[in-house]
């Protein structure tokens, strides 16, 4: 094998890596949580490096809420609520954030809808007045909603030609079902039949103090800014939402491969998993840990595998991914279509393994540090910290957390990571999506399990 | 309330090592993670001819083993402190970088010594690294709706001179074509401490880091000076225009680059803030006229690598407009936003709200700039660009003021020289496959 060394007389210098010195404490910025008499829950966390403020105004209510009727719908109605409200038209809420270098987004997901707004800490009041007159007032102009609503389907046509969103969307539908979790996105049909009034009554219903959360991290002093929340949400009154019954998911026992056609494919985008849990499952720090070994870091094992060894992908991973009420594990790569079925036999084959035999302890201290590290990476900016605290306070979890995050991955063990794999990387039971020219890998998917046929609108082919 | 601006200082300090390696430190203690960089002054506009993609696959090398610390070493060592790392590669900078828990800061800094130092790389890692690549242009460009839209695309239609006008993720010929001594010699043209600068930042002490720096670095032997290629381009006369199919995406689109003042120029401050007063989200000229009130488009946008390129570049602004209308069409409403500008100008209560939310913006991607899971990943990219470019870090707390300084006036004069037709290039992407995906 030829060996470019590019600088052969040097070898004398530092052989070694340095030694690692002891982690630092975190120092957890003053944090300050209260709820006010309407039942909105405050989070205020302060950070004063940068002059800036982000604050994120959440409901606990989403897409999921209204899957079985309207798909989508929590994120239309979040779409055309920052078009306007009683004292603001569109293009003067536009005109309003830039004055205060501000970034306005109004989204839903499965679970939670969300206003977030960051701009300039010296306009910290001005952008709360904004967040609360779009949580209030919304006035879902007809024009604006219609304009929004064709621009949906624009994109959800092109979304439909995305290899990732497509095996996305197929597999949710395939591990969920029933459960409103399955749906990721709505059809353009039920896109054109949402009427006004639906947003309206959505609006009406889930925006609420007792169903909201409100989070703000940045340059501010937590008195003062506590104070000014009470004056501009403090009157906000509004009866809180009922909860709604979550049906169960199905249960699989078999691989199967769903195939979607997507012609002229020059790659296959492959994603393949099952079921997991929530991150208020006592497993959830288990599960974390192997996965960072099995798929979930560069230096995992199915990254050298795919990668670094075989080059049959530029990026694939290896995820848990907890959504509130149920939670999943799933393994992606888009490869080229010559080596699907090789690339599968390679994701299982490193799914039994972590499944068969315990990890090294070098393997498990590895994984343990990278846990650890890039957990206070994840809190050093105002962005990531409001994102932390956020999933704290969403998903009901301990108060300390955060704080004990860290310390409660240093104390698991290789035993931790075989029960984990053995319980929820489900090899046997995967479910297979692959997204790709059929002429080109059906053979391949075959191998893998009876295989289903869909096209990129969802239809049985 | 309060509406005074705080002034934001970043603490930068910064030295030269007896090598020529430029050292940048910025210290800020609020939370125990280091972020650390180095940046070569070499991108895909100098790759080799008859190697197009060839500095991208060269990052990837750089990653494959060096001579203490064999492929996959860096990774590990730097996952296994509990650190991310990356490399990118840009049109006149490489980039290789890692934020880590700031007890690791030793290790990472011996870790690109060593790279540095001496590369150690075989034909299996090549081999292996080219097929990354090529999954790579797949996944972002061949098999995605409008992949390489428009960085790929302009170049070639807007430029004449090779460098700036090639493909720069690579032709897989040009990518099947590149040898273990093109790997050779691109590492000893371009990768030496005196091409370079290092950035420390977050959890330090600039003194010691220094010293660390020294420690490791300094006896790395400088290379020759890279040769100054001319990157210059021939005066153009007229637009120019091309066509690229879209094989996925179900909606036409176009992309209209205005080729850029120089680097620091008058022109360029005003540039930037023009920049923002056609783009900058829902209230930029582009989207409002195009998307919120004409209806014509379904979604615009636009960019300007301005603080990272030294050398041609362009303001470019996309555009996804509805099938029903046609290019031209499309094109003369655009033309219209901006012979609007040229006949009227901006008022000052345009300007003034741009100048807060550039200054806001500045402040974000100081602070993050890459997602938020990189802390100060763009305040080590500025310091980069500013002692790479301009021979001053300190550019970092003193940029600003070019463009507060920035007057009505000058914005419209600028889009009056600039935002003509013989000064741009305009790329439409039309879907083949109509109707395939519904």
């Amino acid at each position: 094998m030829t060996t470019a060394s590019t600088s052969p007389a040097s070898s004398h210098h530092h052989a070694m890596p340095p030694a690692l010195g002891a982690e630092r404490p975190v120092a957890w910025p003053s944090r300050t949580v209260r709820s006010l008499a309407n039942g909105l829950q405050v989070v205020l966390a302060e950070a004063h490096t940068f002059p800036k403020i982000s604050a994120q105004l959440f409901f606990r209510s989403g897409n999921a809420a209204v899957a079985h009727t309207t798909p989508g719908l929590a994120e239309m109605t979040a779409a055309v609520v920052r078009t306007g409200t009683a004292s603001r038209p569109s293009r003067r809420i536009e005109e309003d954030l830039r004055r205060m270098g501000a970034d306005l987004g109004s989204h839903a997901g499965a679970d939670t809808t969300a206003i977030s707004a960051s701009g300039l800490a010296e306009f910290s009041e001005g952008i709360l007045e904004l967040i609360a007159d779009l949580a209030r007032r919304a006035s879902f102009p007809v024009d604006e909603f219609e304009r929004e609503r064709r621009q949906k389907i624009e994109g959800l046509r092109v979304e439909r030609t995305t290899p990732g969103f497509l095996a996305g969307e197929r597999f949710r539908h395939v591990l969920f079902g029933g459960h409103p979790y399955a749906i990721v996105a709505p059809t353009e049909e039920q896109v054109a039949a949402y009427r006004r009034e639906q947003l309206e009554d959505f609006y009406h219903h889930y925006y609420s103090p007792a169903n909201a959360l409100l989070v703000i991290v940045g340059d501010f002093s937590s008195g003062p800014m506590l104070a000014q929340i009470e004056k501009i949400f403090g009157a906000w009154e509004a009866p809180e939402p009922h909860a709604l019954p979550t049906p169960v998911p199905p249960h699989y026992s078999g691989r199967r491969v769903h195939l979607v056609h997507l012609p002229e494919s020059v790659q296959t985008q492959v994603m393949l998993g099952n079921l997991a849990i929530t991150r208020r499952d006592p497993d959830w720090y288990r599960i974390v840990l192997a996965n960072s070994i099995y798929g979930g870091a560069f230096h995992s094992r199915l990254v050298i595998n795919i990668r670094e060894q075989k080059g049959y992908t530029y990026s694939p991973r290896s995820g848990v991914n907890p959504l509130r009420h149920h939670g999943y594990f799933n393994v992606h790569a888009a490869v080229r279509n010559e080596v699907v079925a090789a690339t599968l036999t390679e994701i299982f084959y490193e799914m039994d393994r972590i499944r068969s035999l315990p990890v090294s302890d070098e393997e498990l201290s590895s994984a343990r540090n990278y846990l650890s590290g890039v957990f206070s990476l994840g809190v050093a900016t105002q962005d990531g910290l409001l994102g932390q605290l956020s999933t704290v306070y969403l998903d009901r979890l301990p108060e300390d957390y955060l704080e004990t995050y860290r310390e409660k991955i240093h104390a698991l063990t290789a035993d931790d990571v075989l029960a984990a794999a053995r319980r929820h990387f489900d090899s046997a039971n995967a479910q297979i999506v692959l997204v790709g020219d059929r002429a080109q890998i059906a053979d391949q998917a075959a191998l893998f399990g009876p295989v289903t046929n869909y096209d990129a609108a969802g239809n049985l082919m | 309330m309060n509406h005074q601006p705080k002034k934001l200082h970043i603490p930068v300090e910064h030295t030269t090592l007896a090598n020529g390696l430029r050292v940048v430190a910025s210290p800020d203690r609020s939370a125990p993670v280091v972020t650390v960089g180095v940046y070569y002054q070499i991108g895909f506009r100098l790759e080799p001819r008859g190697r197009s993609g060839f500095a991208h696959l060269f990052e990837h090398m750089m990653f494959q083993g060096s001579e203490n610390a064999g492929k996959m070493e860096h990774i590990r060592l730097i996952n296994s402190s509990g650190g991310l790392l990356n490399g990118t590669t840009n049109y006149d900078i490489t980039n290789y970088f890692e934020a880590v828990p700031s007890n690791a800061l030793e290790r990472v800094l011996w870790l690109e010594a060593d790279r540095m130092r001496a590369l150690k790389v075989d034909d299996e890692n090549l081999r292996n690294q080219r097929d990354v690549v090529k999954e790579e242009v797949r996944v972002n460009v061949m098999n995605h709706p409008y992949g390489g839209f428009p960085w790929l695309d302009l170049p070639p239609v807007a430029f004449r001179n090779w460098p700036n006008a090639h493909n720069f993720y690579g032709d897989f010929a040009d990518l099947d074509a590149a040898t273990l001594a093109d790997v050779r010699s691109f590492f000893h043209t371009y990768y030496s401490p005196n091409n370079a600068v290092l950035l420390m930042l977050g959890d330090l002490d600039p003194a010691e880091a220094f010293s660390l720096a020294k420690r490791f670095f300094e006896d790395i032997p400088p290379g020759p000076q890279p040769p100054r290629a001319d990157v210059s381009e021939p005066p153009q006369t007229e637009e120019r225009r091309g066509e690229v199919p879209e094989k996925f995406g179900t909606l036409p689109a176009i992309a209209i680059g205005y080729t850029a003042p120089p680097r620091e120029s008058e022109d360029w401050f005003a540039a930037n803030m023009l920049e923002r007063v056609l783009h900058g989200g829902r209230a930029g000229r582009i989207y409002r006229q195009l998307v919120l009130e004409k209806q014509i488009a379904v979604d615009t946008d636009g960019s300007f690598d301005a603080f990272d390129t030294n050398g041609p570049t362009q303001m470019v602004t996309r555009i996804f407009h509805r099938p029903e209308y046609t290019a031209d069409a499309t094109i003369a409403a655009f033309d219209e936003v901006i012979r609007e500008i040229h006949e009227k100008g901006i008022a000052a209560e345009e300007l003034d709200p741009v100048k807060v939310k550039f200054r806001s913006d500045y402040y974000s991607m100081l602070e993050g700039g890459m997602g938020s899971y990189m802390p100060r990943f763009g305040l080590m990219h500025y310091l980069a660009c500013f002692t790479l470019f301009d021979g001053d870090p300190h550019r970092v707390n003193t940029i600003l003021d070019g463009f507060q300084a920035v007057t009505p006036a000058q914005v419209r004069a600028v889009a009056q020289k600039y935002l003509v037709p013989r000064n741009r290039a305009v790329v439409v992407r039309r879907p083949v496959a109509k109707g395939a995906a519904r």
